[in-house]
């Protein structure tokens, strides 16, 4: 204990330990307590799981005997499209949240790399909407089928196109979350990005509903995709596949994702 | 230590920092002196990296901020008095906070109670008062316990025993060796808390300098004359080469010569005089005087 070691007279009792940066690890445990310590994501998810049940209820409860062609897996899962509204709520929030209140500067000085900053809410959003999807969309199908069975013919888990169904309606969940993160992190207002969300996701289709003659382009609009295509067992013509649906879903995420990342690596906060 | 160098921000065709320089060096407080809109806010919120430059470079610790491996644990910083999400509580604000920086939990007690917001963590931040919104932005930036602190007009919305605790800490925090760089618009203030000072205004350097030469710099020397025989001490304080004004109540203002002179002019030519006293120009005079030139004089191409 003659020479002093400089490591030992470090000042701070918070001298790094672990890890010579922060790095996805902490981007990610950030977010997510951030998310899990407000009230208006419980309310969020409330609704998700309320408002999905209770139209399901509503929508299978008085269908009586249907014939061929008949989808009760998409008809079980009607309730989800006010689930996803409010997922889409969940997603825009968890950006437009921050910037409202200011609470944006503590968080880009915590994590001033900020594509990972971005990453990390990404992530957080990404898997706390597909969980719930997941469950929500397992939930209405068998909520649906226990309803249908007895006056309408009902599906199994175990017929073909079943459980893709309900899997990729669960993604499609987390990819809408993920869609409004972007369009959230692109427009930074809370009421402008809500209403270009709903505008894009539930209205877009209302508006091109009269082209629909013409390569009937409403397929394309996300609420279409997910009530013709994702959910649907049957296959319905002119619709997008499911797979197909669900990829344009992708590129719509991707594409208001990677816009949003570089406006926020180039804008002042 | 922070280092400001050339730093430049324009807005479309306005110019709110221009080509800044100038160090804010540890173990004292330094004082970020300018009116309100002179560039002050832009200046730290590029130093923390959340503005970009249009030309220049902010370093702290010899780094730009965005490089820093744990920017809490080397900088602190308040700039907003309500960066925080008005329906989280302090302790989860502060704990979101840790989490990005690998923060101790045990930490958070201790900042909170150092602010003195202990009894009200778990309260939700929207309720809190001016004041403590205030606390709880001064929590934040010591959450890291980190070596530069930054705080952006600090005081604003404490009562007396606030400003106070505030002018403390600063001193404390710098005592310990850390750079504490404050800003605010009142000089009077950063007389009482700061050692060294960045002047600015209108986005330029007026002067960095320390409080007590900025005070006996801009002192402004004039002597206040009250006597019987006005107009030949007018004459006399003529002659003799200085400026003097008669005041509304019939005394006389001074200036370019010392209360000395003054006093062997009135013996020389034998002038009674009731009161013969310095006027120290006030801080905030000099303060006003030094920005007003900048505000007229200060743009330069």
């Amino acid at each position: 204990m003659t020479t002093l070691d400089p490591s030992t007279l470090a000042p701070s009792t918070l001298t790094p330990s672990g890890p010579h940066r922060y790095g996805p690890a902490q981007a990610v445990r950030a977010e997510f307590a951030k998310l899990r310590t407000l009230r208006s994501t419980k309310w969020t998810l409330l609704v998700v799981v309320v408002g999905s049940l209770l139209v399901t209820f509503l929508a299978t409860n008085n269908i009586r005997g249907r014939g061929r062609g008949f989808d009760s897996t998409n008809h079980s899962l009607t309730g989800l499209a006010l689930g996803s509204l409010a997922i889409g709520v969940l997603g825009v929030l968890a950006i437009t949240g921050e910037y409202g209140s200011g609470t944006i500067r503590s968080s880009l000085a915590a994590t001033p790399r900020r594509p990972l900053f971005l990453a990390g809410k990404a992530i957080v959003v990404g898997a706390v909407t597909l969980v719930v999807g997941e469950i929500m969309t397992f939930a209405c199908f068998f909520l649906g089928q226990g309803i249908l069975s007895g006056h309408a013919p009902t599906a199994t888990l175990g017929q073909g196109g079943v459980a893709e169904a309900l899997v990729l309606s669960g993604a499609y969940l987390a990819l809408l979350g993920l869609f409004g993160l972007g369009l959230g992190l692109i427009i930074r207002n809370t009421a402008g990005a809500l209403t270009a969300f709903v505008g894009l996701t539930f209205l877009l289709p209302v508006v091109l509903q009269p082209l629909n003659q013409h390569g009937n382009p409403s397929r394309f609009a996300p609420e279409q995709i997910l009530a013709n295509s994702v959910a649907a067992v049957v296959h319905q013509p002119g619709q997008l596949s499911p797979a197909t649906g669900l990829l344009w879903m992708v590129f719509y995420c991707a594409l208001v994702l990677v816009v949003g990342t570089m406006l926020l690596a180039g804008r002042d906060a | 230590m922070i280092t400001v160098e050339g730093l430049t921000k324009q807005y479309g065709g306005t110019t709110a920092v221009d080509h800044l320089a100038f160090e804010v060096k540890p173990g004292v407080v330094t004082g970020f002196l300018g009116p309100n809109g002179s560039g002050k806010s832009t200046t730290m919120r590029m130093i923390m990296g959340l503005d970009r430059p249009s030309s220049g470079t902010a370093l702290v610790n010899g780094a730009p901020y965005a490089s820093l491996p744990w920017p809490l644990r080397e900088v602190g910083a308040l700039l907003d008095a309500k960066a925080f999400h008005p329906a989280r509580t302090a302790y989860d604000h502060l704990g979101c906070l840790a989490k990005t920086n690998d923060i101790p939990r045990a930490r958070i007690d201790e900042v909170l109670d150092l602010v003195g917001l202990t009894e009200v963590a778990h309260k939700r931040a929207g309720k809190y008062s001016l004041g403590m919104g205030q606390r709880l932005g001064i929590a934040s930036a010591l959450l890291g316990d980190p070596g530069v602190l930054l705080f952006d007009e600090p005081i604003n919305g404490l009562d007396p025993e606030g400003i106070r605790w505030v002018r403390f800490l600063l001193r404390d925090l710098a005592a310990e060796g850390r750079t504490v760089f404050v800003s605010s618009h009142l000089i009077n203030e950063m007389a009482l808390t700061a050692e060294q000072l960045v002047v600015i205004g209108r986005g330029t350097l007026i002067a960095e300098t320390s409080v007590a030469a900025f005070t006996a710099q801009s002192a402004l020397d004039a002597v206040r004359i009250v006597t019987p025989m006005t107009a030949c001490f007018l004459a006399a304080l003529d002659d003799a080469g200085a400026d003097a004004r008669l005041e509304d109540d019939g005394s006389i203002v001074a200036t370019g010569m010392s209360t000395a002179a003054i006093g062997e002019l009135a013996a020389d030519r034998i002038l009674t005089l009731h009161e013969l006293s310095p006027l120290r120009g006030s801080l905030e005079d000099a303060f006003m005087e030094l920005t007003h030139d900048a505000v007229q004089f200060g743009s330069r191409s």
